[in-house]
């Protein structure tokens, strides 16, 4: 579009000042930190690249990197099928739909922290109600996040139970807003549901679907509070994930210089998997 | 025809049936935390372990945690919290959208690189930034004050990039309509787009609220006193390393569920008001 | 004797003052505020002993941050990274007292505390290099909880509260296997904290062995030690081999709820969880005895507790000095002690409350502080150290070898306190 040369950034002031202040710059000062250590004193010394070789030279180091692409290689998909068909179930007004649209919505008034302590107790080998539930169906009781084999698995779904209705929100505003006399011409074509949904609805969901994975991508890679409030990264480092370590480096080893190579290195792993699937999701007409 | 309808109908009831499914295990939790919080202080757990009519009815019922929740600093954080996420609603809508539109409209030099910087700034760890951001803080001499916890998380690259994609998605040809009839661009922009937009903006409020209404460790470190702790912080000062008091706990975290439902229901009733004039089409 | 005659002088000068309708603005001047980064404890339990501080000092305002334990160690480390005024007096860990000393973070305050009025072990907890660097405020100690009713349904004699007649672990696991039925979520014994050194090293102390060098910077050959790795399986087989324990109890909030609706019958946990019992369970028959200890060792109890520290920078000097002096006095240490019992460093108080502490629970604690209560390892890398040992220790309840996680556990802490020498 034409417009006098300033208009782009007038609109773009505002936001971009408060970005550069309060996010930018602190993010430069930190990648940049990532190549310092601090002394017991509070003093900088430069190491140049020495976190990192440190990093890579550490074999925990790379079992905590394939735990977490593990974990999210399953998350991110997993989530956004929930999402989609949480919003595909709710789209049709038909009865009761707000209040079921009201419970999809429910968990994401309770805080992330909550979220991970009820879930602790409700898992909770002894004193959890799920396990009662399972002990008086004469199912064996389970160890969720104690079991070095399960821990991940219910992580996955615990953050999906917290997730996939702040997901389905965007994706349901998606949905709404495509034209229901394009689905009524293709029904006429005699195209089937399911043909409808693939030809018809994923392409218009396309920028909706692409925000979704791109957000939810940063925000699996950025989950912390269940790991830090039940599984400590553990049992057994089951759930030792990236922005863990980066926290324990910073506040358990009190390493500051390591915990911001690690997050110089989960920036990146973010924004190239971002790339990579804004490049999947991008409009046929190259308008995006 | 028997057949079609025959499908038609299981699938209905599949429908309705993971609904029912879907709708239990999503609350399930929030409705032990509200029940809990009703329980007298020694019946919280006892029932957990087994199952049975105990564990999911309280017989016996208790008022007195929210009583004592809401005698101490409990309503001030309800208050701060309040305050501070319409705050950043308010502010970060106007911001955001702008921001917004320039993205998907315009066509200006380093276009991709503000936009990968908006990007950015959502992915990275927020452990690393918050050191440089209190030293920040301090500097501005907005430590101990609203002004911390509120503006700077008005600008916000994932709202930002919400509008972008919603913008995005408005036929070129409206816009070029509009300026040949002599619209200037920031008419186009709030009489124009903006009126469009009310989905996108009522997501955007409540990313902007949630994200201020969950806020704990930013405040905590940032502006914590009693006058102006925020809820999350109020809810997990009730577990100390000795003791927890669960049932203020639950009391505490109940009624910020209950408060916050409040915009989850303005939204709920926009989103009936779209879906009932999308079924008229 | 002069700060009492000090304080009567300002308030008797200020009384007069107000009484001379002084211009608001003038007795503004006085005022200083000082910052402090407190637990957060309740508000029933801190706004009253603040309240008391401001009533006794009116000149010194107090502007309290009460920050979850869950977040309180990160954010106190982002806000003394900044290397500012700010806070001016913030609570410490007793165990930190060395990690925040040699990195700057505290202010020296022999010239402010008399020793002859605190407890050696308070004292203890608070030095490094020799120096007090926080405030001794109060203290812990460890109890065995046992339940009473369920003791008498198996037949088994409970343990006595004395102390010369203390159990050995090898009797509370005999008890607790005759106890607990792991098939009905029923069992024998837990610990408070499942994960914790605080909880845990006593074990090994208890078989002779040293948790970490003298020096503080060398674990190998210490935490891995024979004594450390007998005492550790030891530990791992009540939830594997015995199954007298609840495994995956890392919550020190939910142990006392197990053991309060009758789900276990031996919980070893500190003196808090009295009032918790007597408050949430008043009808749970249970009864008290001293911390176990291994038969061909000797008894060592966990110790330490919340102590507070000034910072070097603060600008407020007399009012921090003033603060130090008056949390630490007789009169406000039982003021704090009646909000929230901590068992007290200040030797005057058990003599004041002397009918308080006339109990089996107290009786118990009093004679463990006087002769087996040990303090976690002074170490600038006691965070560092806690945090590794947490995470081994929550992984041996799955079973595993011990020897081999507790050497590894210790390389990592070498690794670790290497910044330190």
């Amino acid at each position: 579009m034409n417009a006098r040369w300033w208009v782009p950034f007038a609109f773009l002031a505002p936001a971009l000042v408060g970005l550069a202040i309060f996010r930018f710059a602190p993010i430069v000062i930190a990648a940049v930190g990532s190549l310092f250590g601090t002394t017991l004193r509070g003093e900088s010394v430069f190491l140049g690249l020495r976190n990192y070789t440190e990093l890579f030279a550490d074999p925990s180091f790379w079992s905590t990197v394939s735990t977490t692409l593990i974990f999210n290689l399953i998350i991110n998909p997993f989530q956004v099928v929930c999402a989609m068909g949480l919003a595909l179930l709710v789209e049709r007004p038909t009865r009761f739909v707000h209040i079921f649209r009201a419970s999809f919505l429910l968990p994401m008034t309770v805080s992330i922290a909550l979220t991970s302590i009820i879930w602790a107790i409700m898992l909770d080998p002894t004193l959890g109600p799920v396990n009662g539930f399972l002990r008086w169906a004469g199912l064996p009781a389970q160890r969720f996040f104690r079991s070095p084999d399960q821990a991940l698995g219910t992580l996955i779904l615990v953050a999906t139970w917290k997730g996939a209705g702040y997901w389905m929100v965007f994706l349901l505003a998606g949905l709404l807003s495509i034209p229901k006399d394009l689905y009524e011409s293709a029904a006429i074509d005699g195209a089937t549901g399911w043909q409808r949904f693939w030809r018809l609805t994923l392409p218009l969901m396309r920028r909706p679907l692409a925000f979704v994975l791109v957000a939810d991508t940063a925000a699996n890679f950025l989950l912390f509070a269940p790991v830090y409030i039940i599984t400590n990264g553990g049992p057994n480092g089951a759930t030792q994930l990236l922005m863990f370590e980066a926290y324990q480096a910073a506040f358990a080893h009190l390493n500051h210089g390591r915990s911001l190579a690690i997050s110089t290195i989960i920036l990146a792993i973010i924004l190239a998997i971002a790339v990579v699937e804004l490049r999947l999701f991008r409009p046929a007409e190259g308008s995006a | 025809m028997t057949g079609f309808a025959a499908r038609a109908r299981a699938l209905a009831f599949m429908r309705h049936a993971a609904l029912v499914l879907i709708a239990t295990a999503l609350v399930l939790p929030v409705y032990w935390i509200l029940m809990s919080s009703l329980r007298p202080a020694d019946q919280i757990f006892r029932h957990a372990g087994t199952f049975g009519l105990e564990t999911l009815v309280p017989m016996q019922l208790t008022f007195e945690n929210f009583r004592f929740i809401f005698s101490g600093t409990f309503p001030r954080a309800l208050f701060n919290s309040m305050f501070i996420g319409v705050a950043t609603v308010t502010l970060g809508v106007f911001v955001n959208s702008m921001a917004g539109f320039a993205f998907a409209v315009f066509e200006f030099p380093f276009k991709r690189a503000l936009f990968a910087v908006v990007l950015l700034s959502f992915m990275m760890p927020f452990e690393s930034i918050v050191i440089p951001l209190y030293t920040l803080m301090r500097g501005l001499g907005w430590t101990d004050t609203y002004a911390a916890l509120i503006l700077p998380e008005v600008a916000g690259g994932l709202v930002i990039f919400l509008f972008r994609q919603f913008f995005a998605g408005i036929p070129k040809e409206i816009y070029e309509a509009a300026v040949i009839d002599g619209a200037n661009w920031w008419q186009i922009y709030w009489r124009m787009t903006m009126p469009l937009s009310g989905p996108t903006i009522a997501t955007a409020s409540l990313m902007l609220f949630i994200h201020q209404w969950d806020a704990f460790f930013w405040p905590l470190v940032a502006a914590s006193r009693e006058e102006l702790a925020v809820v999350q912080v109020a809810i997990a000062r009730n577990m100390t390393l000795e003791q927890a008091n669960w049932g203020a706990l639950f009391a505490s975290a109940s009624s910020a569920v209950l408060v916050a439902m409040v915009p989850f229901l303005f939204l709920q009733r926009y989103y009936i008001r779209v879906v009932a004039t999308q079924a008229d089409r | 004797m002069n700060d009492l005659a000090r304080r009567r002088l300002l308030q008797g000068g200020l009384a007069a003052g107000a009484l001379a309708a002084v211009r608001p603005s003038a007795l503004a001047q006085q005022t200083t505020t000082l910052k402090v980064v407190w637990m957060g404890w309740p508000d029933n339990q801190v706004l009253p002993l603040m309240a008391e501080f401001e009533k006794r000092n009116p000149t010194i305002k107090l502007s309290v941050e009460r920050m979850p334990f869950s977040q309180l160690f990160q954010a106190l480390e982002v806000r003394l990274n900044a290397r500012s005024g700010d806070p001016d007096i913030f609570i410490v860990d007793s165990p930190l007292t060395a990690s925040y000393a040699a990195r700057g973070h505290l202010m020296e305050l022999d010239s402010l505390i008399d020793n002859n009025r605190f407890s050696a072990g308070g004292l203890a907890a608070a030095r490094f290099n020799g120096k007090l660097y926080s405030a001794p405020f109060g203290s812990s100690m460890q109890v065995l909880y046992y339940n009473k009713a369920m003791f008498k349904a198996a037949g088994i004699e409970p343990p006595a509260p004395e102390p010369a007649k203390r159990w050995t672990w090898e009797q509370v696991v005999e008890a607790g296997r005759k106890l607990a039925k792991p098939a009905e979520n029923i069992w024998g014994f837990t610990f408070e904290q499942q994960e914790r050194p605080y909880q845990l090293l006593p074990l090994g102390q208890s078989l002779g062995g040293k948790a970490l060098s003298d020096d503080g910077l060398k674990a190998t050959g210490f935490i891995d030690g024979p004594a450390f790795v007998e005492a550790f399986t030891f530990m791992q087989k009540m939830y594997t081999e015995w199954k007298i324990s609840p495994p995956g109890q890392f919550d020190p909030a939910l142990t006392p709820e197990l053991f309060g609706s009758g789900k276990c019958a031996m919980l070893l946990g500190g003196t808090f969880v009295y009032d918790t019992l007597k408050s949430k369970f008043p009808n749970l028959d249970f009864g008290v005895a001293p911390h176990p200890y291994f038969a061909k060792g000797k008894p060592v109890t966990p110790t330490g507790a919340w102590h507070f520290g000034v910072n070097p920078r603060s600008t407020q000097k007399a009012a921090t000095a003033q603060f130090v002096r008056d949390m630490l006095s007789d009169d406000m240490n039982v003021t704090w002690f009646k909000l929230r019992p901590y068992v007290p460093t200040v030797k005057a108080v058990w003599q004041r409350e002397a009918a308080l502490f006339n109990t089996d629970l107290w009786r118990i604690a009093q004679s463990e502080l006087d002769s087996t209560a040990l303090p976690r390892p002074a170490t600038p890398g006691f965070r560092e150290y806690e945090d590794i040992l947490r995470v081994t220790l929550r992984d041996l309840q799955a079973g595993g070898n011990v020897a081999q996680a507790l050497t590894g556990a210790a390389q990592k802490m070498d690794r670790e306190l290497a910044k330190y020498k």
